[in-house]
Formats: structure tokens, sequence, C-alpha cells
């Protein structure tokens, strides 16, 4: 039975009720008795017997039956003893009058019995309506749960609370034996049991039900239900049982709330599983990306390392000393080449395996860019570089060695990308709580599309046909620019090119006030 | 640079072509080169030989370059190159702390190598110092305490001073920023006054330098320390 018919049943069988229920008849009849008496005669014994019907029907439709034939029962007696002649006597003279006794009782049998299945079917009704609120809201909560563990013990809780008993699911762990995977509260034991455990284990197996009632171990003090779906079982619900059975509503509310289950957790491994071949797909794309890229990137500068070494063994001699020169130069800028590969692979394995460790300092951005000047000096041929430096230069927290990377890519890819002889601005400075470091080009520029997605891992523009690269470096950048808290975009040059601007949060240096006064006045060097 | 020819140098590394490379390379540049391959041969080579320097690898296969380090530093003074891979600053720091001399990431450029090797000779050889030192256009009087750049005096506050000294006594030679701070600050400093270093730093290159951010005389070594130029390391 569900809660509500269950607490009616408790309070039908509570004596205090009854009695109560039986006075006010008895106190009906009497007042009805005196009210008629005083006015009796004035009508027909006929309509009298009628009147007496009202405390019957009124009985039946607020206690039920048995009420009801009280009221009968008493209607009648009043009836013989105040208005049959002999009046005050239960004897009656008129032989017909018991006939008419009959027909009451009759009617008041019927109208009772009618009245009170009324009463029971809108009950009923009140019932299967909050049977189907209950299912209603759990499913609704069920979409919005994603995990399987909350949605089990939301399960639980509500089914406990729904038929008033304890509740235990299982659900099949990770060597496929059943766990106890969610409960209600006050499980002493009754979950963890061998016995519960083998039933649970039977049920999960052929997906039927058992336990008390049923077919299978009907004496055991519990029910198991199957959460199945139409494929496949995902694990079982038990109510633990320990007086009566539970009503075939119950049953079937049970048996519901198991099917919601099965459907929920269906959804939520669905749909992990979904998002596990989706991620299979992009790392298998990856993978292939990266092979591409490193075979390439690879094999380019070794077939120039090996031809020149090669060339420079076999042909001793031939070559002039300027020729000579060349060739070593060759194998020097491919194995650097190889050796940025090498530096971005790694540190893209670092980022992405989340073993990139920041080492907070305080950065000072004239410095950082100093090093990256001189870092590329090495390649820039006759590109000029200007700084733009905010005077005094932004100082904020950060691990330089990492940011210094970072601008290094950025301002090799300027390079890369601009024509020599061109100008390249780098400049920084400091709005609100954010640092802005800006590399600008005059570029062969980027399109929209590419702007978003020239930050993706492998992916390279279409402007970047002839030269080489990974397609590492930039999502190398973004991934420690987001590492410290930042940002890093790209936008076009109001005339051509490119800005690649990194945002990093200023922080607020704790230079202690006086600090640099007292260094000042202790200022006495010549 | 003559006085360097003929210094012996000890290689502790246990792969055959770094050793090989080693091997060519320092000889062609006219040094004494021993070799070791691992960490327990160094250590005895160290001590019978006499090495006049030893570039030691950090990444040894029966002991880590670091306890090979410690074992040498308790007896000898002898200056030491450690080799890393990139992305170890700890280990850089730990070694440089710890008693090497300077260090040289791998894959190194030989020229590199060769010039960290005779700074270090350099300044191991020289116990006695100049009370003047000169690089270009800047005079340091250690003696008298003053500092011209182009001929003219230049206004240093006594920590500014006091950290250009030395950086410029160990021109050359990396320094870090612990070294630094323990030397300028004495036992007062933390860990996380650095900053401050920096800050000194910063006011040391918009005095001295031309371009602080295209820096002549003191570099950063990001992540360990700094460097002050010699004038061919500059160029």
């Amino acid at each position: 039975m569900g809660k509500k018919a269950m607490s009616v049943a408790a309070i039908e069988r509570n004596g205090k009720f009854m009695l109560k229920s039986y006075g006010w008849i008895t106190v009906g009849t009497a007042a009805l008795t005196a009210v008629l008496h005083a006015f009796g005669f004035a009508f027909d014994p006929v309509n009298i017997a009628l009147l007496y019907l009202f405390p019957v029907l009124f009985s039946a439709v607020y206690w039920g039956l048995a009420p009801a034939i009280y009221a009968a029962a008493a209607g009648v007696l009043a009836f013989d003893y105040f208005f049959v002649p002999p009046f005050l006597s239960f004897s009656v003279e008129d032989l017909r009058y018991l006939l008419s006794f009959g027909v009451y009782l009759a009617v008041a049998a019927l109208t009772a019995s009618l009245a009170a299945r009324l009463r029971r079917q809108a009950q009923l009704a009140k019932e299967r309506e909050a049977h189907t609120a209950a299912l209603y809201t759990l499913s609704r909560q069920m979409t919005a749960i994603n995990d399987i563990r909350v949605l089990l013990e939301n399960i639980a809780l509500r089914v406990s609370a729904t038929v008033q008993a304890q509740i235990v699911i299982y659900l099949p762990g990770e060597r496929a034996e059943l766990e106890r995977a969610a409960w209600s509260p006050g499980d002493n034991g009754f979950g963890e049991a061998e016995s519960t455990m083998a039933i649970a284990k039977w049920v999960f197996e052929h997906g039927r039900m058992a336990g008390k009632d049923t077919g299978t171990l009907g004496e055991f003090p519990g029910l198991f239900v199957p959460l199945r779906t139409e494929e496949r079982t995902y694990g079982v619900m038990t109510v633990r049982l320990e007086g009566e059975g539970l009503a075939t509503d119950d049953r079937n509310l049970l048996e519901a709330f198991g099917g919601l289950a099965a459907s929920a957790i269906a959804r939520v491994k669905l749909s992990e599983e979904a998002k596990l071949a989706h991620l299979t797909a992009e790392s298998e794309r990856i993978r292939t990306a990266l092979l591409d890229s490193v075979s390439h990137e690879l094999r380019t500068p070794l077939a120039t390392i090996i031809g020149s070494a090669t060339g420079l063994i076999d042909g001793d001699g031939v070559f002039s000393a300027e020729d000579r020169q060349e060739l070593l130069a060759t194998i020097r800028d491919g194995a650097l080449r190889m050796n940025l590969l090498v530096t971005n692979l790694l540190g893209m394995v670092k980022l992405e395996s989340g073993m990139l460790a920041l080492r907070r300092e305080w950065c000072d951005a004239e410095d950082i860019i100093g090093v990256v000047l001189s870092q590329v000096k090495g390649f820039q041929q006759r590109r000029r570089m200007t700084v733009k430096m905010q005077d005094p230069a932004p100082y904020f927290p950060g691990d330089e060695v990492l940011l210094e990377q970072v601008l290094v890519n950025i301002v090799s890819n300027a390079i890369k990308y601009s024509p020599d002889g061109e100008e390249i601005v780098i400049s920084a400075r400091t709005s609100g709580s954010w640092v802005r470091i800006a590399v600008a080009d005059n570029g062969i520029g980027i399109n929209e599309t590419d702007r978003e997605r020239m930050f993706d891992k492998f992916y390279r523009g279409p402007g970047a046909g002839g030269t080489t690269g990974t397609g590492l470096g930039l999502a190398i950048c973004k991934g420690i620019v987001e590492a410290h808290g930042g940002t890093i975009t790209a936008s076009p040059r109001a005339e051509k090119g490119t800005v690649v601007t990194i945002a990093l949060p200023a922080g607020e240096p704790e230079m202690p006030q006086g600090w640099k006064q007292r260094e000042e006045e202790r200022d006495d060097n010549g | 640079m003559t006085t360097d020819n003929g210094a012996r140098i000890l290689v502790v590394d246990d792969e055959p072509q770094i050793i090989k490379l080693l091997k060519v390379t320092l000889k062609a540049h006219r040094f004494d080169v021993l070799e070791a391959a691992t960490g327990e041969q160094g250590i005895y080579q160290a001590s019978i030989s006499h090495p006049d320097l030893i570039v030691l690898d950090l990444g040894l296969p029966d002991m880590s370059g670091m306890d090979v380090l410690k074992r040498i530093r308790e007896w000898s003074r002898v200056p030491v190159i450690v080799l890393t891979a990139k992305e170890r600053e700890a280990d850089k720091i730990e070694a440089l702390d710890g008693g090497a001399d300077d260090y040289v990431t791998k894959p190194f450029g030989m020229g590199e190598l060769v010039a960290r090797i005779r700074v270090a000779l350099r300044h191991a050889g020289n116990v006695q110092q100049e009370p003047v030192l000169r690089f270009g256009g800047l005079v340091i009087d250690l003696a008298q305490r003053f500092v011209e750049l182009n001929g003219s005096r230049v206004k240093l506050t006594p920590t500014e001073y006091e950290l250009l000294k030395i950086l410029a006594s160990n021109a050359g030679k990396v320094i870090t920023q612990r070294q630094l701070l323990q030397q300028v600050w004495g036992g007062h400093h933390h860990e996380s006054d650095s900053h401050y270093l920096r800050i000194y730093i910063g006011h040391l290159r918009k005095k001295l330098e031309e371009d602080p951010t295209r820096p002549k005389l003191i570099e950063t070594e990001p992540g360990i320390g700094y460097r002050f130029l010699l004038q061919e390391q500059a160029e």
C-alpha cells in the first residue's frame, strides 16, 4: 500500500477512532430519534424509516462499511422501539413492519456498501495520484543527474520514503560482481548479508523478481526487483520487508521505480560511452596528426643532416671551404630544428599529462623580453625588433621560464610569417588587473576562422603552406598562459599583419612601504 | 687565453657519443682530456689525476651527478661545469648552489661549452682580484668604491653596488639568485625576497645598459640567476 493507504489502515485499526465513530453514530441516531419523537407523529412511519437512512449514508461515506451497518442496526432498533406500535417496546404488532425492517436494512446495507466503495475508490485514486507524482518527481530528477551514485542514492531515498521500507540497490562492480551501490539510511547489515547478496545475484542473472510473495523464495523477508530495460539488467533493488508483504499496487509501483532507475542508469551509461567514443575518435585524430607532423618534421631535418654529413665524409676534398661551411651550417640548422620539435613535443606531453608545475615568482616584463630577444637573435635575420615598454616595466607573478618559452614561440611565429626587413613590435603594459604583452607583425595575416583555431593542437593555417612547423608551438603557449590564469588571443593589425596578445593576471607585489625609501637614504655611493 | 692551453679536463659522462665529441673538440682546443663513464670512476679519476676542471653530466647510471659533485666538493675546489637537460631548472640551481661553477644545457653548442670552460678556469686561477675591473666603457673601482660608465660617474645605491660587484667579479659565470641574496643581504633574506633582486637588477640595467631590454652587461638566466657578460659573450 502507498503511504496514505497505510496510514488510513493504521487509523482504522486505531480503536479510539473506531469508538469515536460508533459514539458519533449513537449520539446522532439518538438526536435524530429525539427530534423525530418530538414531531414524529406528523410524519408517516415510512418517511421516518427513510430519515433513519441519513446516519447510515453519512457513516458509510466517512467511516466505511462497518460503522454504516452499525448505524443501520441502531436506526432499525430506534424506529422499532419508538415509532412502531406498540411504542416503547421492541415487539412488533403489525407483522408487515418486519418486511419494512427488512427493506430498510437491505436499502441501508446496499447504499452503505456503495458509499463505502466510492470512498475506497476515491482513496485509491488519491494513492495512484501520489504514486504517479512520486514517479514523475523521480523521473524528472533523474534526467537532471549524471552521476550514477547520486542518482541511485536519490532513488533509494525516494523509494524508501514511498514504501516505508529499507531499500538497497546493487550494481555490478569492476569485476562484474554485484556490489552495494546505494541504500536508504539505517541499513543494519541486511544489504550485506550473504543470503541477500546471493538472491540479488540470482535476480540480476535472471532478470526476474524474487523474495517475499513471489514464486522464488517467497518466505524471504525482502523483495528483489531487477533494474532492467528491454535489453539488459543493470542492477537489483531490494526492499526489506519484516512483517507483511507489499500490496499489488506497491509492487507495481516498485517495478515502475525499477524500470525508471534502469533507464536512468542506461542513459548515464550511454552518455559515458558516447563521451568515451568521442574521446577515442579525438585521440585517434590527434595521434594521426601527431604522426604526420612528427614524421615530416623529423625526417626533413634528418635528411639534411644525414645528407650533409655523408657528403662531407665521402666527398672529402671535393668541397671548397665555403661549401663545407655551408653544409656544416645545414647540419646545425637541421639539428636545431629537431631540437625545437623535441622540446615542443615534450612540452605538450607535460601539459597534457598535468605534469606542468608552475614556479611562480615575480617576473619583470623587461627582463623576460630581454631574454626572448637574445634567444631569437640567431634567426631574426634583418627583421627589426621594437620594444614598447611601459615605464616602470610591468611586474607580475608568473613562471619566467615558461613565459619566456611562450614569448619565444610567438616571436618566432611573427618572424616566420613576416617578410625579412619588416618590423616586429613587442609591447608590454599593465591595464587594470591585467598585464598585456603583445607581439605585432607585418606579416601575411590570419583570417578570422584561423584566428580561433590557430591555438589548437596540430592546427596549421592555410597560409602556413611553405613554412615549417608542427602546429604545436601555439597550443603549448595557450596551455601555459591558461595555466597562469591568463588568455592568449590573436587579432588583425590595422594595416596588415597580426597581433598576438597574452593577458596575465597582474597580482599585487607585496612591496613594503618604506623599504625603498630606506634604501635611498643609505645612498652614499659616489 | 693561452694560459688555458694544456689544462687537464675530466669528462664524466656515460654517453660514448658525448665523450667522443668532447674529446675531439676539447683536444682540438688544446685541452688535455680524461674520461670517466660512471660516477664512481669520476670521483676516483678526480682524486688521482687532479684535473684542472671537471665536466660532469648530472644524469649518470650508477649515482646522481649531484652526489658526485658533493663527494668531490668534500675535498676539492676544482671547477665543475655540469651538463643538464633543458627543462631541469631545479637541478641546475641545486648543482650551482651545491658548488658547481657553471652549467651547460644539452644540447649545447661547442663554442658555448668552451667559453664556459675558459671562464671557469680563469676564475679558478685568479685568486688575487684586480682592484679595478674594466668591461668596455664600464669601470668598477673596487678599492675606491665607484663606478664609471664611458668616463662619467654612475650613482648607485649600496645594494646596487654590491650586486654589481659580485656579478662583475664573477664575470662570465652564472650566479644564482640565492647566491646573490646570500652575498648581498647575508643571512637575513627569504626565498621570497628574490623579487627585490629583480627590481635591483632592473635599476642597475637602467643605469648601466644602453637598452635595458637588450642587456649587454647583465644577462638573465631564466629561473636560475644572472650572468655578467664578458665582452666576447655580449657580441
